[in-house]
């Protein structure tokens, strides 16, 4: 079977059965090796915006015109003042706005080419492919183990060795592997906050999505825990193309590749991180950025 | 206030980046006062300048390290970007200049004193116009930093040029004078020492112009050659 028609977890498991032959070890889960594996050959180049607005009710208009290019396997760091719609933009892309009632967009956001608001879509194949991290870590009052193959069970996984690999997989790219390999089964609400977080992003790419969103995904976390998910966000870009919505200045131009400042709904500026917070083109940036804002 | 003229938001930053703006200018007064000092003890052979700029030069040493500390608080506490950033920096790297050229200000100063136990050379004289160039240059440093003009920033390299070109000149006349007087062989040699110092004192300034064009435009026009540089300063002023 052509691996482009298979559903995700279909691919996901086909993607460990061919490692497991690969290695001839079939008694303890394989170290999956994200750059080999077959899953990564179609990943979309980049996440396109084109002229998109964006209304919550039809008078209030939060988006305005956004045109922009997300480059795959990077990290893209949203920021910008509270309500300037960096978030809105955010859960877009995963149409998680959706939910609420009498939005509106104008416009095309475009996810390996792909109308994401195309009527042939479905919204829960979109979801499968766009892992999303909230600010605050939201585990489920499950187990360890329990949260991170949450996503396979509700699709049907029943295979106990596949969930198991899952489980180290999603466990070790989220570095929490060896803080909990021994309590697996013990409730995640013990863990600390930072845990917490990572878990979250454990559970995220347990399915193996091309996009992972975080919506200020540090901003509970103490200094420690917050280096560890900084880290963390650096290796998943090796896997993922990560999009951060960010508050923390430092934390953008730590972890982020390019970086776009939003501001009243509207697109100021987007440029190489590096770029952007040594000499924005934007007067407007260069102003936020430096603390003149307001 | 930075180039968009908005304050800081935290008003204890705008005032560090002041006191650093502040430090550096006033650290760059007390150094060409050592070089007038030094310059006129050797000119009109007082001694009593020389030592004064030798004494001075500690005032200036403070200074480096007044400003590099301020600098790196600013750095810890604040986390500046952008311009404050380059604000930052070339406060650093102008106050390791302005040492420098307080220290160059001090060589000159003991050669004086030395050149003052001889009997007077008329060459003394050629030293007049090279120190000229040279401060003409330091203070287009310091006011390209002081006011944030690029174009005299990028201005500096060329008047270096002057600089440097009179300065081999004098090398020349200094050694014929060598040659033709060898009775007053230590002076020649001291006043040779005078004008490498002055020549340094005028790279320091243009490093000093340099790193007012990165705080204004952004741009390092470290080593670029003269070509690109000229290029550069036709595009700035267009």
């Amino acid at each position: 079977m052509n691996s482009a028609s298979l559903s995700p977890i279909a691919m996901h498991k086909e993607n460990i059965q061919s490692s497991v032959q690969k290695t001839g070890q079939t008694d303890r889960p394989v170290e999956v090796v994200a750059a080999e594996e077959p899953s990564l050959a179609g990943r979309p180049d980049y996440i396109k915006v084109s002229d998109f607005s964006f209304n919550y009710v039809p008078a209030v208009r939060v988006l305005h015109n956004i045109t922009m290019e997300i480059p795959e396997k990077q990290v893209t760091a949203f920021i910008g003042p509270s309500g300037c719609g960096k978030t809105t933009l955010l859960r877009n892309f995963n149409r998680m706005n959706d939910l609420i009632d009498g939005v509106s967009h104008e416009g095309h956001i475009y996810v390996n080419d792909q109308d994401i608001h195309d009527r042939n879509l479905e919204v829960i194949s979109l979801r499968k492919r766009i892992g999303m991290v909230f600010q605050k870590s939201n585990p489920f009052p499950k187990t360890i183990y329990e949260n991170v193959v949450y996503s396979l069970r509700v699709a049907g996984q029943k295979n106990k060795q596949l969930l198991n690999e899952v489980v180290e997989r999603s466990l070790k790219s989220a570095a929490l592997w060896e803080e909990t390999k021994d309590r697996l089964h013990d409730s995640a609400l013990g863990l600390s906050g930072g845990q917490m977080q990572r878990l979250c992003i454990a559970r995220a790419i347990a399915n193996r999505p091309e996009i992972l969103l975080m919506d200020e995904p540090c901003s509970a976390l103490d200094p420690i825990a917050t280096a560890k998910i900084e880290e963390l966000i650096t290796e998943l870009k090796q896997s993922f193309t990560v999009v951060i919505v960010t508050h923390n200045m430092q934390q953008a131009t730590r972890v982020s590749d390019r970086a776009a400042y939003f501001f009243m709904g509207k697109l100021i500026e987007m440029d190489d991180t590096t770029q952007l917070f040594s000499n924005p083109s934007q007067k407007e940036t260069e102003d936020y950025i430096s603390g003149r804002f307001g | 206030m930075n180039s968009s003229g908005k304050e800081h938001t935290l008003a204890s930053f705008e005032e560090a980046l002041q006191e650093s703006r502040n430090a550096v200018l006033r650290m760059a007064s007390v150094a060409q006062q050592n070089l007038d000092h030094a310059i006129t003890g050797l000119l009109s052979r007082n001694a009593e300048l020389c030592n004064e700029a030798i004494a001075d030069d500690d005032e200036v040493n403070a200074f480096e390290k007044t400003i590099d500390g301020e600098g790196l608080k600013i750095l810890m506490r604040f986390s500046p970007v952008a311009t404050d950033l380059r604000q930052v920096l070339a406060a650093m790297k102008i106050a390791n200049n302005l040492e420098r050229i307080s220290d160059e200000a001090g060589s000159i100063a003991r050669r004086a004193r030395k050149i003052g136990k001889h009997p007077e050379v008329a060459e003394t004289r050629m030293i007049e116009p090279l120190y000229e160039r040279a401060v003409v240059l330091l203070r287009d440093g310091i006011r390209a930093y002081a006011e944030s003009d690029v174009d005299l920033g990028l201005a500096l390299h060329k008047q270096d040029g002057k600089l440097d070109t009179a300065y081999r000149k004098t090398i020349k006349e200094l050694t014929k004078a060598m040659e033709r007087d060898p009775s007053n062989l230590k002076v020649y040699l001291h006043l040779i020492f005078v004008a490498r110092c002055l020549e340094r004192i005028g790279d320091h300034a243009v490093n000093i112009g340099e790193e007012s064009v990165f705080v204004g435009s952004a741009t390092d026009i470290r080593h670029i050659g003269p070509e690109a540089l000229s290029e550069m300063a036709e595009d700035y002023s267009v």
